[in-house]
């Protein structure tokens, strides 16, 4: 046993430590910057964390460290960092999911995602597409329509999470356009467009990082996509409001944030690095590659787009008049 | 012949000594975190995903991380038997008999069919992933939400007939294990429920806390009553090996598990617990002395521990043929191809044949390296009964205690840790059989929320559990199961009281 705790301590040590090594300076940043992803592993909130996690070391001095802290729809981890020390080295990545900006909108939250956090720089865009299995009837959004009024049968259809920017953007839909859309709520994106792949359900919803694969390997087929414009990595897909169908939502944003009260020059610093970052040819290769978008802002602009987006969802939500208590 | 040459060149590869050596390192990792409580192959690879980055090769990187996974699986079976700990969900049937075996001062050839039944599942399950895996692939995507409710109320089902001595007691216990998966966020509609306002509970009990608290924790509480009682159980730790009866009772026993594992664990989501599980049933049913289960049968370890190594090998094949994760590490490696620029999906064999063929021939190895490492270290672990019960009982505390903590860094998983080590031991002492709740835990989520999505599908019709083939199939087979079992009951009964 000791054997074995040995070597496995000093691989972790050699793992933990050897990052670390370049130690230097005491300007900012003069240790480690955690920063927190508060879903899942593996998911398209991570992978975007795990590509800047692999990229940042090229432009500072210290390493950025992705950290995993799942649970109660992404509010436990982000309350993690809200409550953390405002000194920068504590970061959350994916602000702007649907636990910030479509949450607060239909319930009370234990910290206020827009006061208690600071923006830093938006990196990406996750657009809701509404897809269909390859094999399916339908080939566009019309035919799920003429499908629906001739059988009178509800069309149902996988989204990832209730209430989330998938949920909210097919609910929407089908009030806009008078079809009878059952939301299947699952665990997550991936499981949602695997019981899709399976010809489960009729039609779902799901970020381009999630399905453009199954569009490759020939197993969905994508009708359109609900943001305001054309998504920038599935350029041929039509939007929502060029079918003539009013209704645009943001999607999920992904961003940086750090905590209300952290220095200005810190939060300039880390922006300016993900501006680096984001400008990046092979930074960009790999979001390609991801199938994700690739949408900088800055700081200020960032605070400003997050303040539309959550009153426009939150005007959606009254519209569509949808709660979940 | 593809397969052949494919093979080949995945030989080529995954013999190059840095693959070999991060091949050894995987499986040396996997085996020490299988073995500490709590700490689990998905966080270890979330862990080591910067030290990934570093690795140039896609096909280096993976090969270490399929290591640590299956490497874990075969480490997770001996803290279950020595312990009665298990620290992964897979090993919580291992506990039974396992268990069990290590009292009677037959630890050792617990430990050492479990490493046997590893070894030969693994490897099969991976003979049957290079011939079979792209035809086999399309099995996982037929299992929408009903198949998998259907498949899980049979699994839930079966855990509760084979906690043994009473069918009221495990359906008591199965309820409770229910209302406890009910902690925290609904599946369906997002709400928190029984969370009383605590935000830690909020997403639920955690699996590793529970499972470490009720069998482990509950054990040493229990150890406490008769204190003069210096060691965890006997100083004799017997033999080491298998005996020859041994092998004999246990060879069919991995082969119907390597059988179970391999098809169930192509399933995405708890297909190595379910797996287990059924192995479990199935050696009690054919078995010609079914009241040893629970006793300390070999055929109770050796079925589950070959099941759930197989399903750990199958599960792979959805990954790499349809780019689908099935479970929470297979979603690590997902990740970490993805960050390297490799889509897995059914082009994978195409376009980077070097990367299919190299990680399937690194599993081939990876599981003799497991074998070698695994089998003295029997003799070792089984003297760990030997150290005095008031060094090692405190040494468990701090371990679990570490563990839970360590998997999602707040201090209130730790209370819940001893709560549920209290109300383990009051389980030992009333004779109830805690198995059952652990697994309904594990099993609650996936009934629920896939008995919700069915519904929500069907407009609220429950026809669509019997409309769907193999949702049938399934509730045919456990009917046939369950009435069999109630005839010879009730057989029995009568012939005793006539």
């Amino acid at each position: 046993m000791k054997r074995v705790v040995a070597v496995f301590a000093a691989v972790m040590f050699a793992l933990v430590a050897l990052p670390a090594a370049s130690m230097a300076a005491d300007a900012f940043p003069s240790k480690p910057i955690t920063a927190v992803v508060p879903m899942a592993a593996g998911g398209s909130s991570d992978l975007l964390a795990r590509a800047i996690e692999k990229f940042w070391p090229k432009y500072s001095k210290q390493p950025l460290v992705v950290v995993n802290k799942p649970g109660g729809g992404g509010v436990v981890g982000t309350e993690g960092v809200v409550r953390s020390k405002p000194d920068g080295y504590t970061l959350y990545l994916g602000y702007g999911s649907g636990h910030d900006v479509v949450m607060p909108s239909l319930q009370k939250m234990p910290y206020d995602p827009l006061k208690d956090l600071v923006p830093v720089s938006r990196v990406s865009i996750h657009s809701v597409v509404i897809v269909t299995g390859a094999k399916s009837e339908f080939n566009s959004i019309k035919d799920i329509i003429a499908w629906s009024k001739k059988e009178g049968k509800p069309v149902t259809t996988a989204v990832s999470v209730k209430a989330g920017a998938v949920d909210l953007a097919l609910t929407a839909f089908g009030k806009v356009a008078g079809v009878n859309i059952v939301t299947v709520p699952f665990s997550g994106g991936a499981e949602a467009t695997t019981a899709l792949a399976g010809g489960h359900l009729m039609i779902g919803g799901g970020h381009p990082s999630e399905i453009i694969p199954h569009i490759k390997a020939g197993r969905f087929k994508a009708l359109a996509v609900a943001l305001p414009q054309r998504d920038p990595t599935l350029p041929d897909v039509p939007t929502l409001r060029e079918l003539g169908f009013d209704v645009a939502t943001w999607g999920s944003i992904k961003g940086v944030a750090a905590p209300a009260g952290t220095p200005k020059e810190v939060v300039t610093y880390i922006d300016e690095n993900i501006k680096k970052i984001c400008n990046d040819p092979e930074f960009l290769k790999l979001m390609a590659s991801l199938n994700q978008p690739v949408l900088y802002l800055g700081s200020d602009d960032f605070g400003k787009f997050m303040k539309q987006a959550t009153a426009d969802y939150a005007k959606l939500i009254k519209q569509l008049n949808i709660t979940i208590d | 012949m593809e397969i052949f040459s494919g093979l080949i060149s995945g030989f080529s590869i995954a013999l190059t000594p840095i693959n070999l050596l991060f091949g050894f390192l995987g499986a040396l990792i996997g085996t020490a975190i299988g073995v500490l409580p709590g700490l689990g192959p998905a966080a270890t690879i979330a862990l080591l995903m910067p030290a990934i980055y570093v690795i140039d090769a896609p096909v280096t990187a993976i090969i270490l991380m399929a290591g640590i996974f299956y490497g874990s699986m075969y480490g997770g079976s001996t803290t279950s038997i020595l312990l009665n700990l298990p620290g992964e969900a897979a090993s919580v049937v291992t506990c039974i008999d396992g268990y069990q075996m290590a009292l009677k001062g037959r630890a050792g050839a617990a430990l050492g069919i479990a490493a046997i039944a590893s070894f030969v599942a693994g490897t099969i399950g991976i003979v049957g992933m290079t011939l079979f895996a792209p035809k086999i692939a399309g099995f996982a995507l037929s299992f929408g939400p009903p198949e998998k409710f259907s498949l899980a109320v049979v699994g839930l089902l079966m855990a509760v007939t084979l906690s043994g001595a009473s069918v009221v007691k495990g359906l008591v216990m199965m309820a409770l294990g229910l209302l406890l998966a009910s902690v925290g966020l609904d599946p369906i509609s997002g709400k928190t429920r029984f969370s009383f306002g605590i935000i830690e509970l909020q997403s639920g009990f955690d699996f590793v806390t529970l499972a470490m608290g009720v069998f482990g924790l509950g054990e040493i509480f229990y150890g406490l009553e008769s204190a003069i009682k210096t060691e965890i159980v006997t100083t004799k730790v017997g033999q080491v090996w298998p005996t020859m009866k041994d092998w004999v009772a246990s060879r069919m026993a991995i082969l119907r598990g390597t059988l179970v594992g391999f098809f169930i664990g192509i399933i995405p989501g708890g297909g190595a617990v379910i797996s287990s599980l059924v192995s479990y049933a199935v050696e009690k049913r054919v078995s010609k002395r079914p009241e040893e289960f629970g006793q300390g049968a070999i055929e109770g370890v050796a079925g589950p521990e070959a099941a759930n190594n197989a399903a750990s090998s199958s599960s792979f094949i959805p990954l790499l043929t349809l780019g689908i994760p099935g479970n929470a590490s297979i979603a690590m490696i997902f990740a970490a191809l993805l960050i390297k620029g490799i889509t897995p999906g059914p082009f994978l064999i195409v376009e980077h044949p070097d990367v299919f063929w190299g990680v399937i021939a690194s599993m081939y190895i990876g599981n003799v390296m497991l074998l070698v490492l695994n089998l003295p270290l029997v003799g070792l672990w089984a003297k760990l009964l030997r150290v005095p019960f008031g060094i090692m009982a405190p040494v468990i505390i701090l371990f679990t205690a570490i563990g839970s903590y360590s998997i999602q860094g707040q201090a209130f998983d730790i209370y819940s840790l001893v709560g549920f080590g209290l109300f383990g031991y009051l389980l030992r002492k009333l004779k109830f059989e805690p198995g059952a709740m652990v697994l309904a835990f594990v099993l609650g989520p996936m009934v629920e929320g896939s008995m919700r999505q069915s519904l929500l599908m069907s407009g609220g019709s429950f026809s669509i559990f019997v409309t769907r083939p193999i949702s049938l199939a399934l509730i045919g087979l456990f009917a046939v199961l369950a009435i069999g079992q109630t005839a010879v009951t009730l057989r029995k009964r009568f012939r005793t009281t006539t």
